[in-house]
């Protein structure tokens, strides 16, 4: 058995905006929220972030327990390690997703115990009811962690929802297809209403799943209309912030208090921009967080960003919506919930396609990048390739090779390590990177003065 | 019509895997348009149906990869990097098209750096729901309408029904060649050696559908003429993994002091076993083979019954083949960085160490670089098994 290893005690990260200083205890109350719902029998669901279909979990008061967020908080809390070493003594490789690699050495071991393991982080992660896969276009992961944890918990039913969108291709247009594609979602979201009424002997409120998803197609654009704010110069709120301002739009989307924090941060975000106070008083260089998940353990590093005079205005990283009203079809006309919930998803992912297309040799990915640097007056791209994730840091060189070739060249870092992994970083070498990229965008900065 | 001075059976094989696409060169010489495609996932038959040649990439444990680093992070699974390192260094150069399934992150999320990268006059990208269940099977069989549309408009002409039924009859006939060549493995000792069988099925991947039917016909013919000619060793030997395209963690094996007389790989039983059924639209058949017949990790099989019956239902074949094959031990060799694989080790492991079968897992990271440290674990599980 692993041994019990006290974390290494850190100090709390400094936050620029009141927000985000909130998130820590949301999601340590969310936590010990489902320990408690597991204490009172009330159905619990291991989900995935982003899934598509956090109006149906929330519609039929599910409790949903977020698998990746309860390993990130074990890596912020610098207490994964014993999780990661218990899943590679299963027989699972260390270069696999470190997000599944701790969820599944914590459920290995919880279920060898019957009981929490010692100490965990935030009271644990809750055995669950059922656990809901996700087979979209990336993340393999999000179809076979379950699969996998059903090894620890056999009579722990999987369902495995479908949601692809359309690729990208030069050889058909995307409208050409999609309302197959709307067509098969719309299929495997009534597959999970029907498979959550089994298993909670529920019955679906048709009703208030319409006024959820109304609600959250506010959220995001109140979250679009926000993080537009950051803008400003002096930007009021920086990517180090928004990996916490984050948690709302991936964790509590279609619940009123998500829609309460996001209304809180613009009414904060406009009060910082009339009071020109930004993140730090003289902003020298303005990046982009430009792919790639944080390391969970060293979110202190952008700190040290800020330290040397730059900020980081905008990111690609979990900017998970749009706005709505910019989609090219009218989504309060669809009335259906999940044919909505189907259009929503599938416009999202191929919000950029159209604009890309105008690009001679573009793709949309670089596009937004490319309309970001713009928006935000942009000086520098970071992006952080964490080793054991395929789904989000891989195609990071590429963007950037295609993005010199299309639009112009443009200071770039990439930062290597990992979202989970400690084992992964080096703070001296990650600083001594940061302190040449600096010297870069400085010398970049001169020649144009 | 077989390739210039190939000769025939072993021979062949042996020339087409150490000069792997010199018969695709040749072909487009004479103007043949030659399609590179990566994994089992890639439907062939609509490839061969619209007179295209179906050439399977492939890496090389021998090659430093180099080139691909520029643009492939090294976080990509070792075996698609290799790939994408040997169409950079211009092995592939002959391509006219590339098509890529949604087989697993590492194969997927490159295919923008494929495309853009190789730039070859044709790309598509084949996008594979993972389920099983019959909706996933009707969106499948609608992706598999787009790819036929878009090779369609590629190629400047309609594939018919008809042209798609015999792309069906000559890949299924390949297949039935290929288990036909599998029965010479359950002599003990076998007839064909595993790095044999190995050579044959990678230098099928790099010829026309008809010449691979030819080759391996001759194959067949030559090693029941030859007879009993190879040696008895104490264990036999089933593999199980994602793609091996060589034969160098065979030979390793046999090497060693075993016979490898079955697998669960690509190209290999995984990729061979299963055939096209005869349906009224070609393409229902094409889709239920591609998505519920080819027994993978990328797919997601839906649960029914108990956890036990499940695990049946996922790798229940390999049970049967450790049966069929009178098989002593299996190696689990995954690559590192492989995400379909990776996570189905436990439940592989127990499944077929609850059969009494001994299981020796191997991670490994497809280079030779590796072969010295996997040849002392090999030997080791092969003592292990001669114990018992």
């Amino acid at each position: 058995m692993t041994e019990e290893k006290k974390p290494e005690e850190r100090k709390k990260r400094k936050t620029a905006a009141e927000a985000a200083s909130k998130i820590g205890p949301m999601v340590k109350a969310t936590i010990g929220g489902t320990v408690q719902a597991r204490e009172e029998g009330k159905p619990i669901a291991y989900s995935f972030i982003c899934c598509g279909y956090d109006e149906i979990i929330r519609a039929m008061d599910i409790v949903p327990v977020w698998t990746e967020n309860y390993a990130g908080i074990c890596a912020v809390k610098r207490d994964a390690q014993r999780f990661l070493e218990r899943a590679e003594a299963e027989n699972f490789s260390r270069s696999l997703c470190t997000y599944a690699l701790c969820g599944l050495g914590f459920d290995a071991w919880r279920e060898e115990l019957g009981e929490m393991p010692p100490n965990p982080p935030w009271g644990g992660q809750a055995r669950p009811d059922m656990m809901l896969g996700s087979g979209q276009m990336l993340c393999d992961p999000r179809n076979k962690w379950y699969q996998a944890a059903q090894h620890y918990m056999p009579d722990v039913p999987v369902y495995e929802v479908g949601l692809p969108w359309t690729p990208y291709e030069d050889d058909y247009d995307y409208r050409e297809v999609q309302d197959y594609y709307v067509k098969y979602m719309v299929e495997q979201l009534r597959g999970l209403v029907e498979f959550l009424e089994r298993q909670t002997g529920r019955k679906m409120d048709w009703d208030r799943l319409s006024e959820l998803v109304d609600l959250a197609d506010r959220t995001w654009n109140l979250i679009w209309e926000a993080y537009e704010l950051r803008r400003a110069i002096p930007t009021p709120m920086g990517t180090g912030d928004a990996m916490n301002t984050m948690v709302p739009m991936v964790f509590m989307m279609g619940t009123q208090e998500g829609y309460d924090f996001y209304k809180d941060l613009y009414d904060e975000l406009q009060r910082k921009i009339a009071n020109k106070e930004g993140v730090i008083p003289d902003e020298k260089y303005r990046l982009i967080w430009g792919g790639g998940l944080p390391s969970w353990f060293a979110l202190t590093d952008f700190n040290y960003f800020n330290s040397k005079g730059a900020v980081f205005p905008v990111e690609t990283t979990y900017r998970m919506v749009e706005a709505i009203y910019h989609f090219d079809i009218d989504l309060t006309k669809i009335t259906d919930p999940l044919e909505h919930l189907a259009w929503r998803w599938l416009k999202y992912w191929t919000y950029w396609y159209d604009k890309s297309k105008r690009r001679p040799g573009s793709h949309p990915d670089v596009e937004r990048l490319i309309q970001y640097i713009e928006d935000y007056k942009i000086d520098g791209i970071v992006m952080h390739e964490a080793f054991s994730c395929r789904t989000w840091h891989v195609g990071l060189i590429w963007q950037l090779n295609l993005l010199k070739k299309i639009y112009r060249d443009i200071p770039s870092l990439i930062l290597e390590s990992d979202i989970v992994d400690i084992s992964s970083y080096n703070e001296a070498d990650t600083r001594a990177r940061i302190d040449a990229f600096i010297d870069t965008l400085e010398a970049v900065k001169s020649r144009g003065r | 019509m077989p390739g210039e001075s190939a000769g025939e059976g072993l021979a062949a094989a042996d020339r087409y895997y150490r000069d792997y696409g010199c018969r695709a060169r040749e072909l487009k010489r004479q103007g043949k348009k030659i399609f590179g495609y990566l994994c089992a996932f890639v439907p062939l038959e609509v490839l061969t149906a619209a007179g295209f040649i179906p050439f399977r990439i492939k890496g090389d444990v021998n090659e430093p990869i180099t080139k691909a680093d520029t643009e492939m992070e090294t976080i990509v699974c070792p075996l698609v990097r290799s790939c994408f390192d040997m169409s950079l260094k211009g092995n592939y150069e002959f391509l006219d098209g590339i098509v890529i399934p949604h087989a697993c992150d590492s194969i997927c999320r490159t295919y923008d750096i494929w495309k853009y990268t190789l730039n070859l006059p044709y790309s598509h990208l084949i996008n594979m729901p993972h389920g099983t269940d019959d909706s996933s099977l009707n969106f499948y069989k609608a992706v598999l309408n787009t790819f036929r549309t878009s090779l369609s408009r590629f190629a400047g002409r309609e594939i018919s029904d008809q042209e798609l039924t015999q792309a069906i009859g000559l890949h299924n006939q390949n297949r039935a060649k290929v288990r036909e060549l599998y029965e010479l493995r359950k002599a003990s000792p076998p007839l064909i050696s595993g790095a044999e069988i190995a050579k044959v099925l990678v230098a099928a991947m790099g010829i026309p559908i008809e010449e691979s039917i030819e080759m391996i016909s001759g194959v067949i013919d030559e090693v029941k003429q030859r007879g009993g000619v190879l040696a008895s060793k104490p264990a036999r030997i089933m593999v199980v993994g994602a793609q091996v395209d060589n034969v160098a963690f065979i030979q390793l094996i046999e090497d060693s002091g075993a016979w490898v007389v079955a697998d669960d790989l690509c190209p290999g039983a995984r990729e061979f076993f299963s055939y096209v059924d005869a349906t009224d639209d070609p393409m229902d058949g094409i889709a239920e083979r591609y998505l519920r017949k080819i027994k993978c990790g990328r797919t997601y099989r839906e649960m029914k019954g108990n956890y036990q019956e499940y695990l049946e239902d996922r790798f229940g074949h390999m049970g049967q083949m450790i049966e069929d094959f009178d098989v002593d031990g299996v190696v689990l060799y995954i690559y590192k960085y492989c995400d379909p694989y990776g996570f189905e080790v436990p439940q592989i492991k127990s499944y077929i160490e609850s059969r009494d079968t001994p299981v020796l897992y191997l991670e490994d990271e497809y280079s030779m670089s590796t072969i010295g440290r996997l040849r002392t674990r090999i030997q080791a599980f092969l003592e292990l098994i001669g114990s018992k």
